[in-house]
């Protein structure tokens, strides 16, 4: 399809898009050195000696092309997503993008290192965001990495950066050492109601498969990334996290999002039947779910027929909750150019970016207008 | 859970309970050195399965089945008289989930297995021949299983083999392509059903505070692993003949699954050269889904919507999974069903995958 007819489809006027654009899934990563050169004493020994110890899901699931990456998004020196001026050459620039969400998947590891050292690799980790990605570009916002495993450490991470608009979402992952409904990891979720802050909960984090028992391929554990983030809702909802912080929100970042439709039917029926079991919620679990969960598109599920997509959405039902993200520099990246033609129409400046502005609180090209 | 066709449709119903009152139930069928090691150690039944059916939770049993004592049914006798004459079933196919949350001991649950087997064949299949029955193998050793396959699978009343979906490794995986292929080979049914092992978490990442959450699990979760793990790994394009049946694992998550299935297939394709079609075709020729629970939304028109995107009439296999009691969705799904549709799902589809004839 030619650029022309793109635009045509994707409702762009001539040239610029009449839509803002924010993209809420963008990794980068830091270099080893940079973050070297942030750790002192103890921390800096470790990390000379042991490095990190929590494993990587791709030393699990080997991405099957060019380590999962873009091919061309490999800077001169330094992994994807290192290199500032690449960032905004291949997605900033050639998109007009206006908003860009800053997603450091290192944070899902280093968060569940020993206590000190985890809170110390995510305090370098943030500072690094910081000094290289969003002061000198300002279409950049951040995520606080934070030591997930460590909760009273992890709100002391947010509760440092609470203050730093540059930040604007705290980044959790969905694969923690219990599921993260459980108290344990409840004083994360305080600290981030207290800094009015949403939580990102981004697919990745520890791998264990103790339900069905481990998968041999990246394929079906890519495929589990959408039954993952389910996993959490439910854990969420059941443990009773939104009575006690009405005001948390959560993103799930790259986990899908047309489940979410039948998840509540099943959520919905269960509770009907087990509110002994949950006292605690007060009303059906998807009332919950509508009022406290968001999702990004990438990797929106595809079915043949597209208007199929559309019906699924209607029964997920949080239309105004659906962001637009590219996942850049993955390999599974979706541009900012070509993927609103999967998206409804009537959705589409909604999902690229209105719905992104009202929950970060970022500048919408057209309310400006309107203004 | 309360809709079942009126009497005299000749409908099939391929999720049926029964289960020994207790391991006394089984002696007849152990040999010495197991009621030994059952007396000695004191081994019992789990009196929930392993959390999976607490006796008093709403969800464990109908107000009738309760009443008629069936949680679920222990004697064929009082089977016939609250299920099979009734409801003028056709067949119906037995569900003995009694091993499932067996202990670690391998030999054990291989006497267990075999047990629950006999016991199924001489007090059940052998007293009403409307009954047909899935039979149970050891989950931890494999050769175990494929002898007890060899055994008894050729009893043309055993149409499946029913294993757990909670594993310590997925079905799909390839050490457990012995058992399939035993299956296949002696054309049963496999037959995925919810639950498994006692102590065995739900989730990823461990064990949860709530049944709700244990229970959704079943569905919204544990059974897609295994979807995927069979596909993934090739085992349809090795065993062509092979046919999964998902029971008492819900059935309205399918269709996404498959177009998150599709799309991930044709990114990593390289991946897994084996699997040379699209994942949504494997399923749709090799796995069929049993109507209970029936997880669906409350709008009529929206049901029909998630019917449709199923293909519900291809895909779904009658099942009262009596006696437990799911709550209003199958209500809902029967509600929607066409004349066709019923028919199908409520018996022809039924006859067709197990061969019933």
């Amino acid at each position: 399809m030619s650029n022309t007819a793109v635009a045509e489809a994707a409702g762009r006027t001539a040239g610029k898009p009449g839509y803002t654009i924010v993209d809420a899934d963008i990794h980068p990563s830091a270099p080893a050195a940079e973050i070297r050169a942030r750790l002192t004493g103890d921390h800096l020994a470790r990390w000379d000696m042991f490095g990190s110890r929590v494993p990587g899901p791709p030393e699990i699931y080997p991405r099957v092309r060019n380590a999962g990456f873009r091919l061309d998004a490999w800077p001169e020196q330094g992994p994807p997503g290192s290199d500032l001026r690449l960032i905004q050459d291949q997605l900033l620039d050639e998109f007009e993008v206006d908003h860009g969400i800053l997603i450091p998947l290192q944070g899902h590891s280093w968060g569940a290192e020993e206590p000190e050292y985890a809170a110390a690799l995510c305090r370098a980790l943030n500072d690094w965001q910081r000094d290289a990605l969003l002061g000198p570009e300002p279409r950049l916002h951040g995520s606080i990495a934070i030591p997930m495993e460590s909760p009273d450490l992890a709100a002391e991470e947010i509760a440092l950066r609470a203050d730093d608009p540059r930040f604007v979402q705290i980044l959790l992952s969905t694969g923690g050492e219990l599921g993260f409904g459980r108290r344990r990891y409840w004083p994360i979720y305080a600290a981030a109601q207290e800094a009015g802050l949403p939580i990102a909960a981004h697919t990745g984090g520890l791998e264990q498969h103790r339900g069905a028992g481990w998968p041999s391929f990246y394929l079906e554990e890519h495929v589990w990334n959408g039954n993952m983030m389910a996993a959490l809702i439910l854990s969420m909802v059941s443990e009773g996290v939104f009575d006690r912080f009405p005001d948390l929100q959560v993103i799930c970042v790259e986990g899908g999002i047309a489940w979410a439709g039948p998840l509540m039917w099943a959520l919905d029926d269960a509770w009907e039947r087990l509110r002994t079991d949950v006292p605690h919620l007060r009303k059906p679990p998807s009332e919950y779910v509508r009022e406290h969960f968001w999702f990004t598109t990438q990797p929106i599920e595809e079915p043949d027929d597209p208007g199929d997509l559309e019906i699924t959405l209607g029964h997920v039902g949080m239309n105004e909750r659906i962001m637009f993200a590219s996942d850049y520099p993955h390999w599974d990246f979706d541009s900012p150019r070509h993927a609103p033609r999967v998206f409804p129409a009537a959705l589409r400046t909604g999902i690229m970016g209105a719905n992104a502005c009202r929950l970060y609180g970022l500048a919408d090209r057209a309310a400006e207008a309107v203004r | 859970m309360t809709a079942a066709a009126p009497a005299g449709t000749g409908t099939i119903d391929t999720d049926v309970h029964c289960a020994p009152a207790s391991l006394a139930d089984l002696t007849p069928y152990f040999e010495p050195y197991w009621r030994t090691y059952v007396l000695e150690g004191g081994v019992s039944l789990s009196a929930t399965q392993g959390l999976a059916y607490p006796p008093q939770a709403p969800t464990t049993a109908t107000p009738e089945a309760r009443e008629a004592g069936l949680t679920p049914a222990r004697t064929v006798g009082d089977l016939r008289a609250h299920v099979l004459d009734p409801q003028g079933l056709r067949a119906a196919l037995l569900t003995c989930t009694a091993s499932f949350a067996c202990n670690r001991n391998p030999y054990y649950e291989a006497a267990l297995t075999r047990a629950v087997n006999d016991w199924m064949i001489t007090e059940w299949l052998d007293a009403d021949d409307r009954l047909r029955a899935g039979m149970v193998v050891p989950t931890l050793d494999t050769e175990a299983a494929v002898a007890e396959i060899e055994r008894i699978g050729d009893d043309p009343r055993v149409v499946q083999v029913l294993l757990p979906t909670r594993t310590d490794a997925p079905w799909g995986n390839k050490r457990h392509r012995p058992l399939l292929r035993a299956a296949a080979e002696h054309g049963l049914v496999v037959g995925l059903h919810a639950w498994g092992r006692v102590g065995n978490a739900p989730t990823s990442s461990g064990l949860t505070h709530t049944y709700l959450e244990d229970y959704l699990a079943n569905s919204q979760t544990i059974v897609q692993a295994q979807v995927a793990s069979l596909v993934t790994e090739g085992v349809f394009a090795e065993l062509p003949d092979l046919r999964v049946t998902l029971l008492e694992s819900g059935f309205s998550w399918l269709p996404t699954l498959l177009w998150r299935f599709d799309k991930d297939w044709k990114g990593v394709w390289r991946e897994v050269p084996w699997l040379d079609s699209k994942p949504s075709d494997v399923v749709r020729g090799h796995i069929r889904l049993t109507t209970n629970p029936a997880h669906l939304p409350r709008q009529a028109t929206q049901v029909r919507q998630a019917l449709d995107l199923l293909d519900a009439k291809a895909m779904l296999l009658y099942s009262s999974d009596h006696p437990h009691d799911h709550g209003t969705g199958h209500d809902r799904l029967v509600a929607a069903l066409t004349p066709d549709e019923r028919d199908a799902i409520f018996a022809g589809n039924a006859a067709e995958w197990y061969r019933l004839g």
